[in-house]
């Protein structure tokens, strides 16, 4: 391109040419690069207008359009035209119609929806203190039974007394609770547990929240309460008569901290993330090796069929890495089913051909100097490997395959939200049960461990390279 | 007695490295190999130790003859002949120790060896090597850690540990700064001293003129001189390096004697 001498030619005629077709006269000027150039860039900018479709940005390819004239016209007598003004028509054109697509909205981000989901996070189900519970519950029938009478709703255990009247009720009909017994003076919860099993909150408007009740001095207390709204909404046959549970629950503080329920779900799962991780990248290693030498250029161009060996090799690597982990998890979860081993699995096929690469370019990198001179003092074969192979492998070896499992760490958070096992199966469930104060428990686990290995895999790999 | 009968080698590019080569050193002495970069010395002195297969030829060493050795043979071989290389040659990330040991190899116990486990004896006859050559406290030093000159001292030892017979010094101090060059070749002049045949290719005519014994030239793979070094003077250097070759000095001053 530099060789080409400057041509004088006529700007009339360069500029007309430009003028029909964007970039030709460029072409007369025997700038013909250039010219491709210009009417390729003027065709994508024109495209992504015309399949936008709004009129307006077409001032884009426009601007383009007449810079293209402009700078015909003065290459022929010598001069180019600076290409920044082609490039910003063109990068105005892209970031605008890419702004209207993705539909930025940052009032869509609004601060109160923010704060909704920032306010219970900064309060993690990780750690509690520790209580001592005294719980008690009486039976209560819903709806009443269409002929006969109701059971009682009274129960009595270990010296306290629960009761519920009248015995029975349909949804919204009021009910007086009393309860006897209990610790004195105590803040209780009361709380209604469904025929099968699942919780409604009886305090504030509609159930919003938890009914507190204190108990007197003598451990006793009796409110009134309604039926929740939509009891009976999952029971198929809304006349059967089943026996519900009402709940009172009395905590006092024995003094300390202990892991919350939830909590301790989090440190389970980020240990089967760590472990699903090292699973993973061990079976890495153990496939990987074998591999990474038929993917090392030195050893295999000795003749044209290792040399068509390592360029498939190569060539399958570098389409298994393309692919994320956590697409493979989803692949093989439909092949093995929910849980960890999926997710193990997932891991370790990406793991062995991100691993087979570095260590073939391990291998590549090795200095033949120090085998020739190992060689030279009478060694034989396992000798060489072992004093002049391995000790200049084994340390990037160690160190690729040490940030490989941290790299894991990482990818396995997020392959349990596939049903891949490990901390983001729990986390994906808190999320959609709006449990924001686990999932906050969930981030310190995963931010805690990804940070300590993270430190831990750079101090050992320093001291490797 | 080394005697080199019509060596040729024949790279499989096609490259002639070494066309009909013949010479004999006698023991005892140090021979210096002269030439261009290319003219042949590397393959030549890999060729004694058969790093490097000869393509025609012989090679004899008092009367066994290297060049038709069995593998088995070649191995007992090699651990007699010392190599010591331009760029020293060092396993970087491990120990000076380990790269001191692994000269000992052809002697050692293969399957103790490959284990890592070393004869105690084998590690003090390490350390006096790395004193013998001035750096007996390196010893737990990793090799990338020492100077260019220290490296090749830990190459020297590396040799010294194959109680060689014959040392081939390929270029030892190319690497080097002239002040550094002087002590490197000393070592090898003690050795020398001591005994041990050296055949040390060198690229510097005051080095040729201070070390040699004798001296072959090799012109594009073909014996062009044989000779003592007196012999080499600026004309014969011009014949054997070129017209537009200029001699670099290698220094300026003497090294302490």
């Amino acid at each position: 391109m530099t060789a080409v001498p400057p041509q004088k030619r006529s700007p009339l005629i360069a500029g007309l040419l430009s003028t029909l077709v964007p970039g030709l006269g460029q072409g007369f000027v025997r700038r013909v690069y250039r010219g491709v150039a210009i009417l390729l860039a003027t065709l994508v900018v024109t495209g992504m207008v015309a399949w936008y479709g709004h009129p307006a940005w077409y001032f884009a390819p426009a601007g383009m359009w007449l810079w293209n004239i402009w700078d015909a016209a003065s290459l022929a007598g010598g001069q180019p035209r600076t290409i920044l003004i082609p490039v910003i028509f063109g990068l105005a054109a892209a970031y605008g119609i890419g702004w209207q697509v993705v539909g930025v909205n940052f009032a869509a981000a609004s601060l109160d929806r923010a704060l909704a989901v920032a306010r219970p996070m900064i309060h993690p189900d990780l750690i509690e203190r520790a209580s001592d519970k005294n719980s008690m519950w009486t039976p209560v029938y819903v709806p009443c039974p269409l002929t006969g009478s109701s059971p009682v709703a009274q129960r009595e255990h270990e010296g306290m007394v629960a009761s519920a009247t009248p015995n029975c009720g349909g949804p919204t009909d009021e009910l007086t609770l009393s309860v006897s017994g209990m610790w004195p003076d105590t803040d209780t919860q009361i709380w209604w547990n469904t025929a099968i099993g699942d919780t409604n909150l009886l305090g504030g408007v509609n159930g919003n929240s938890m009914l507190v009740v204190r108990t007197d001095a003598n451990g006793s207390l009796t409110t009134t309460i309604h039926v929740p709204l939509n009891i009976l909404m999952a029971q198929p046959d809304k006349t059967l008569t089943l026996e519900h549970q009402i709940f009172f629950d009395q905590y006092h503080y024995t003094g300390g901290y202990r892991i919350s329920y939830n909590g301790g779900y989090a440190i389970k799962g980020m240990l089967e993330t760590v472990t699903m991780a090292l699973m993973a990248t061990l079976l890495g290693i153990i496939l990987a090796i074998p591999i990474s030498f038929l993917a090392a250029r030195n050893l295999m161009s000795g003749n044209p069929i290792t040399f068509a060996i390592y360029v498939i090799v190569r060539t399958i690597l570098n389409i298994v890495r393309s692919i994320e982990a956590i697409i493979l998890a989803i692949i093989f979860v439909v092949i093995t089913g929910l849980g960890p081993f999926a997710g193990v699995l997932a891991l370790a096929f990406h793991s062995v051909a991100a691993l087979a690469k570095l260590y073939s370019e391990v291998i590549e990198g090795i200095d033949p100097g120090p085998i020739e001179a190992i060689r030279a003092t009478g060694a034989n074969w396992v000798q060489v490997v072992r004093y002049g192979v391995i000790p200049q492998i084994i340390p990037p070896f160690t160190s690729f395959t040490i940030y490989r499992w941290d790299i894991n760490v990482r990818s396995a958070t997020v392959i349990g939200m596939v049903g891949g096992g490990g901390i983001g199966l729990y986390l994906i469930q808190w999320i959609q049960n709006n449990q924001l104060r686990a999932v906050s428990a969930a981030f310190i686990a995963i931010a805690v461990v990804v940070i300590l290995l993270d430190f831990l895999s750079a101090k050992v790999r320093e001291r490797l390279v | 007695m080394l005697r080199v009968e019509n060596l040729t080698k024949i790279y499989p590019g096609g490259t002639q490295a070494l066309k009909n080569v013949s010479f004999e050193v006698k023991d005892g002495e140090f021979l210096v190999i002269i030439g261009l970069s290319g003219s042949g010395k590397s393959t030549l002195l890999r060729c004694i130790n058969r790093l490097i297969e000869p393509t025609e030829g012989k090679i004899t060493w008092d009367e066994r003859d290297i060049t038709a050795a069995s593998p088995k043979e070649l191995l007992k071989i090699r651990r007699n002949i010392g190599m010591v290389f331009q760029q020293f040659n060092l396993v970087k990330r491990s120990s000076v120790m380990t790269n001191v040991l692994s000269g000992r190899l052809g002697y050692a116990n293969p399957w103790l060896s490959v284990l890592g486990i070393w004869l105690s004896a084998d590690r003090e006859r390490a350390i006096k090597a790395l004193e013998r050559v001035g750096i007996g406290d390196k010893a737990s030093s990793r090799a990338d850690a020492l100077s260019g000159g220290q490296q090749q001292r830990v190459g020297i030892a590396r040799a010294l540990m194959q109680e060689p017979r014959i040392v081939l010094a390929d270029e030892p101090v190319a690497s080097l700064d002239p002040v550094l060059s002087h002590s490197i070749l000393q070592y090898l002049e003690q050795l020398n001293k001591d005994g041990i045949t050296v055949l040390c290719s060198l690229h510097f005519l005051d080095l040729v003129h201070r070390y040699a014994t004798r001296v072959i030239a090799l012109k594009d793979g073909v014996l062009v001189f044989e000779g003592l070094p007196q012999e080499i003077n600026r004309a014969k250097f011009k014949e054997i390096y070129g017209e537009e070759a200029q001699e670099v000095r290698a220094t300026s001053f003497e090294a302490p004697a």
